[in-house]
């Protein structure tokens, strides 16, 4: 059996401190100027994109493969076009699916608040989950942007699982430059009537995440609390083992790279901000080819190795949603999210570098319908094994992994999510995600 | 040969049960229930004094191998016996070898023994019986806001003999055998995410390791000289000095137990918790015997006892993020330490010395504030955050006395103005000052491809004496094996000769005796 192209490349890497200056390496790191952007990743040609049609989109049949030939006719239409540069590529492979639809549990919608509204910073207030809080979305409604977002945020899935990842950073032409290995748990707190548990109903969801490599972040574990009330900021705290205690840590700074990743806090799942710091506007809606359902984590091809290769797309309505930062010292100028019209959850993402209205950096979102585990066989992760037989009946989507790439570097960051839900009992919970439990772990 | 053999093919199995037993890595698995990780690392330390000639004072290297079995799960051990309420449970073993090949390199080393270690530093069982846990075994067990200085983080005493304090602490911890439980509470009346933990240590009574050969590169010798006194002068006669050091330290028994406990828990945001420790001074006081001691012709017998007085340990720490004003986590600890032990100068009055041992124990206060802050400084890098993290800390006797010492010296003996060859005395001309502080600044970032070159900012500075440490560090991590670290140790002070209390530029950074360091650090990673 061959190597694996990663392989290769990692045993073809030269090591600096045998190729010349250390301080010529570290300057050129440190300080090289940013890769020339292709003219095509502008804001503005992303916005004509999005108001263009795409009136081959219905000409797709279940079972067809795109390549490089449909670019034209399928491809450009159908992918947004500051990706591309990077989804479009000599020898690609998309398997169109139909498109499906996937109904959300058969409890959502039941026992929810209805006494919540926005308030004038676009915030929703008193809601608690159980249900999308606004299940229709009208074009001319000026609310129509920060409607769609909310429903993202709150959408059935999100939490309630075990999920070990693996995630990888690659430099271009595949180059791996470190390689994360971690697991999360999470679990929502409120829904609807009532709260996970008892006496807790001010939380929104509770999660943990521990490396388990490399070694020097093994058994780094974080412990994060959200709150219904979207003023108030998150709760967090981290164990580190070489300090063997928690350490309380700020969550309103959500605009720096972290862990050498290439997305900020606020990248996560499209948006993860605040939205009461940005303004917002309804693009309306746009077909575009979305990893929904895939069959499996799909594996990463094109020049640099960096997006979804031979994976399943489907053909998908989705929102496009406008976020424009409001504070000068933010990256952003823009941000663009393309949100599922049915199931809100997120397909791609692009931000725009405030110097120059270019990509600086996009998402986006492998997702698999809960209930495929019926016929199609579940990828277990390198380190652990799962039954994800127990996601069936579940009816909702989970997060198989995600590319994200900074444009600028140019670099990406990979990762494979292998989640299997999980109910956890409300006595588990209070114990599971407490305090506590950060006190000390694995050393 | 055959054992050496044997061990070589023992290591040669583990490492390639490791490296083959799965895919994965970091943490090995190496069967569903048994888990694997560890490290080799070879560190360099060049001692250059004054920037001038570079000595080699350090060649370490360290192999450490790190077990965890999940021997219950889901209330079923080893896959069969129903364990009812306990859910969980596992057993931990991080083992540890370390070998300081300096001593067989180098000439001037002669006599010395070699610094080496091999032990199973730490053992514990984890168990998860909600809402309680507990962990029995060998363990670190750390309390408290602080970095590097420390106030509640007394339960284990340190290993200072290798590198001073300038490893990381849960490398020179010394593990003690304790029970360490927590009942999880969660919310009750105006508290959240509320615990209360207790820590029992029966018997085990370790002290901080300090090394006190002179010969030795990281030698504490205080302000003076790197000799031992041999003289003491007494009138103006010049005699030998044997001393005999008694080593009073608690015996092994129960009733020399240590324990403690702490109510932690969020009232509104404040995340804080109050903490009691019944424990003993891991830093010895000398009561000198001085009934015990003789003059002959020629040598002064006299006798010291190191006794370790019990302490009490009473605190209180909070951390609060701030999220809208300053974007930082504001930290406190404030202890108050009741039995600390202080020298007391010789012919000190009965009020202060109603023993004449020049020995007492003393009532310390600790208040430490702490700003922890991710901060853009885009000129320096426009894509990550410096983590800037600030201590500030004061000390203060509550009670106090002039005739109080500090760290006594040896300095040469002199008779009638002359400098007698060979012959070293004490002296201790050092009064401490009843309020002390020193202040720390930490800034650290990253670089390159997946942030793989991380540079570490580190400034500790004692404002009455001046006198001051820094750390220049960078790290590379080649690949997800090999890590290089680069770092320099700077020793420094800005005017005068005063001795402060911490250990940094004052004491370290003395003429021709600064401990400047360059530290080369390889480390292979599973």
């Amino acid at each position: 059996m061959g190597k694996s192209k990663s392989e290769v490349i990692w045993g073809r890497r030269c090591h600096p401190f045998f190729n010349g200056s250390i301080l010529v390496i570290v300057l050129s790191q440190c300080f090289s100027a940013p890769s020339q952007a292709s003219s095509d990743q502008s804001y503005e040609t992303l916005r004509q994109w999005i108001s263009a049609d795409s009136p081959n989109a219905n000409e797709l049949t279940p079972g067809q493969h795109l390549t490089e030939k449909d670019r034209e006719k399928y491809l450009e239409q159908l992918i947004p076009q500051s990706a591309w540069e990077y989804y479009i590529f000599a020898g690609m492979d998309m398997e169109i699916g139909a498109t499906g639809h996937y109904p959300a549990p058969q409890n959502w919608n039941q026992k929810s608040a209805t006494d919540y509204q926005l308030d004038e910073q676009g915030v929703l207030v008193g809601f608690t989950g159980g249900k999308f809080p606004f299940p229709e979305i009208k074009p001319d409604d000026p609310e129509a942007a920060q409607k769609a977002t909310w429903n993202m945020l709150w959408r059935p899935g999100t939490d309630n699982y075990d999920m070990p990842m693996v995630t990888w950073l690659r430099s271009e032409n595949g180059q791996l430059d470190r390689q994360m290995e971690f697991v999360g748990v999470s679990a929502t707190y409120a829904r609807g009537d009532h709260s996970l548990v008892p006496g807790y109903e001010e939380v929104k969801s509770k999660s943990i995440m521990e490396f388990r490599s490399p070694r020097d972040m093994a058994g780094t574990k974080s412990m994060t609390i959200t709150y219904v009330d979207h003023y108030k900021e998150n709760s967090g705290w981290m164990y580190m083992p070489a300090q063997r205690k928690p350490r309380r840590t700020l969550s309103s700074e959500r605009t720096g790279e972290s862990m050498g990743m290439d997305m900020i806090k606020e990248d996560a799942l499209g948006f993860s901000g605040k939205v009461y710091e940005n303004n917002w506007t309804y693009l309306g809606k746009r077909s575009v080819l979305a990893t929904v359902n895939v069959r499996d984590n799909p594996e990463f091809g094109g020049p640099h190795l960096w997006v979804p290769h031979k994976a399943r797309w489907e053909v998908r309505e989705s929102h496009v949603v406008l976020i424009e930062p409001k504070a000068d010292n933010h990256p952003y100028s823009y941000r663009i999210v393309f949100i599922d019209a049915e199931t809100y959850w997120t397909h791609w993402m692009f931000a725009f570098d405030r110097e120059d209205d270019r990509l600086l950096r996009m998402n986006q979102h492998f997702l698999k319908y809960s209930e495929s585990y019926a016929t199609e066989v579940a990828q277990q992760a390198p380190f652990v094994k799962q039954d994800y037989s127990k996601n069936l009946g579940y009816n909702v989507f989970l997060h198989l992994g995600e590319t994200d790439i900074n444009a600028k570097k140019p670099h990406a960051t990979l990762t494979h999510c292998y989640v299997k839900k999980r109910n956890f009992s409300a006595a588990r919970a209070k114990q599971f995600y407490s305090l506590r439990n950060m006190t000390s772990g694995r050393r | 040969m055959i054992r050496q053999q044997k061990q070589v093919a023992l290591a040669g199995l583990l490492l390639g049960t490791i490296f083959f037993a799965s895919s994965s890595w970091g943490i090995v698995n190496i069967t569903d229930d048994l888990e694997l990780e560890g490290f080799v690392n070879a560190k360099n330390v060049v001692r250059a004094t004054n920037f001038s000639n570079g000595d080699l004072i350090m060649q370490r290297n360290t192999a450490q191998l790190e077990g965890k079995y999940y021997f219950l799960r889901d209330s079923k051990a080893f896959g069969r016996f129903l364990t009812g309420r306990l859910e969980e449970a596992t057993l931990t073993v991080i083992g540890r070898s370390i070998y300081d090949s300096v001593y067989d390199l180098r000439d001037s080393y002669d006599g010395l023994e070699g610094k080496s270690e091999s032990k199973i530093r730490e053992v514990f069982v984890d168990m998860v019986l909600p809402p309680f846990t507990l962990r029995l075994g060998r363990q670190q067990v750390v309390w408290g806001e602080t970095d590097n200085f420390r106030a509640l983080d007394v339960i284990n005493p340190l290993d200072l003999s290798w590198h001073w304090s300038q490893e990381p602490w849960e490398d020179i911890r010394i593990p003690l055998w304790m029970a360490r439980g927590i009942v999880d509470i969660g919310k009750i009346g105006p508290f959240e995410e509320s615990f209360v933990e207790a820590v029992w240590v029966p018997n085990d009574f370790e002290s901080n390791l300090v090394e006190t050969d002179p010969r030795y590169p990281w030698a504490f010798y205080g302000a003076g000289l790197p000799e031992v006194a041999n003289s003491v002068i007494i009138g103006d006669q010049l005699y030998d000095l044997d001393v005999t050091v008694r080593d009073q330290r608690p015996r092994r028994e129960l009733e020399n137990g240590q324990g403690g406990f702490r109510f932690k828990a969020i009232w509104g945001d404040i995340d804080f918790s109050l903490n009691y420790y019944y424990g003993f001074s891991a830093t010895p006081g000398v009561k000198v015997r001085s009934e015990l001691a003789e003059l002959d012709i020629d040598t002064l017998h006299t006798a010291v006892d190191l006794v370790y007085p019990r302490t009490h340990v009473v605190g209180l720490t909070a951390n609060f993020s701030e999220e809208k004003y300053t974007q930082s986590v504001i930290r406190l600890e404030t202890t108050v330490t009741k039995g600390i032990p202080v020298a007391i100068e010789p012919g000190a009055p009965l009020g202060i010395d109603p023993e004449q041992d020049q020995f007492d124990t003393v009532s310390q206060m600790v208040v430490m504030l702490g700003l922890d802050r991710p901060t853009w400084i885009r000129p320096l890098n426009k894509l990550r955050t410096f983590f800037i993290s600030t201590q500030f800390f004061w000390r203060r006797y509550l009670d106090y006395s002039s005739h109080y010492q500090g760290v006594s010296s040896v300095v040469p003996a002199t008779i009638g103005g002359a400098t007698v060859r060979d012959r070293f005395v004490s002296v201790n001309n050092n009064t401490p000052d009843r309020d002390e502080f020193v202040i720390t600044f930490a800034a650290s970032t990253s670089y390159g491809r997946a942030g793989r070159w991380k540079p570490t900012f580190v400034l500790a500075y004692d404002p009455r004496s001046t006198g001051a440490f820094n750390r220049l560090s960078l790290e590379y991590l080649w690949s997800k094996h090999l890590i290089f670290n680069v770092q320099q140790n700077l020793y420094w002070r800005a005017s005068g000769d005063e001795q402060g209390p911490w250990s940094i530029g004052d004491m370290f950074g003395r003429g021709s005796h600064r401990r400047n360091e360059t530290v080369f650090n390889l480390t292979f990673q599973f």
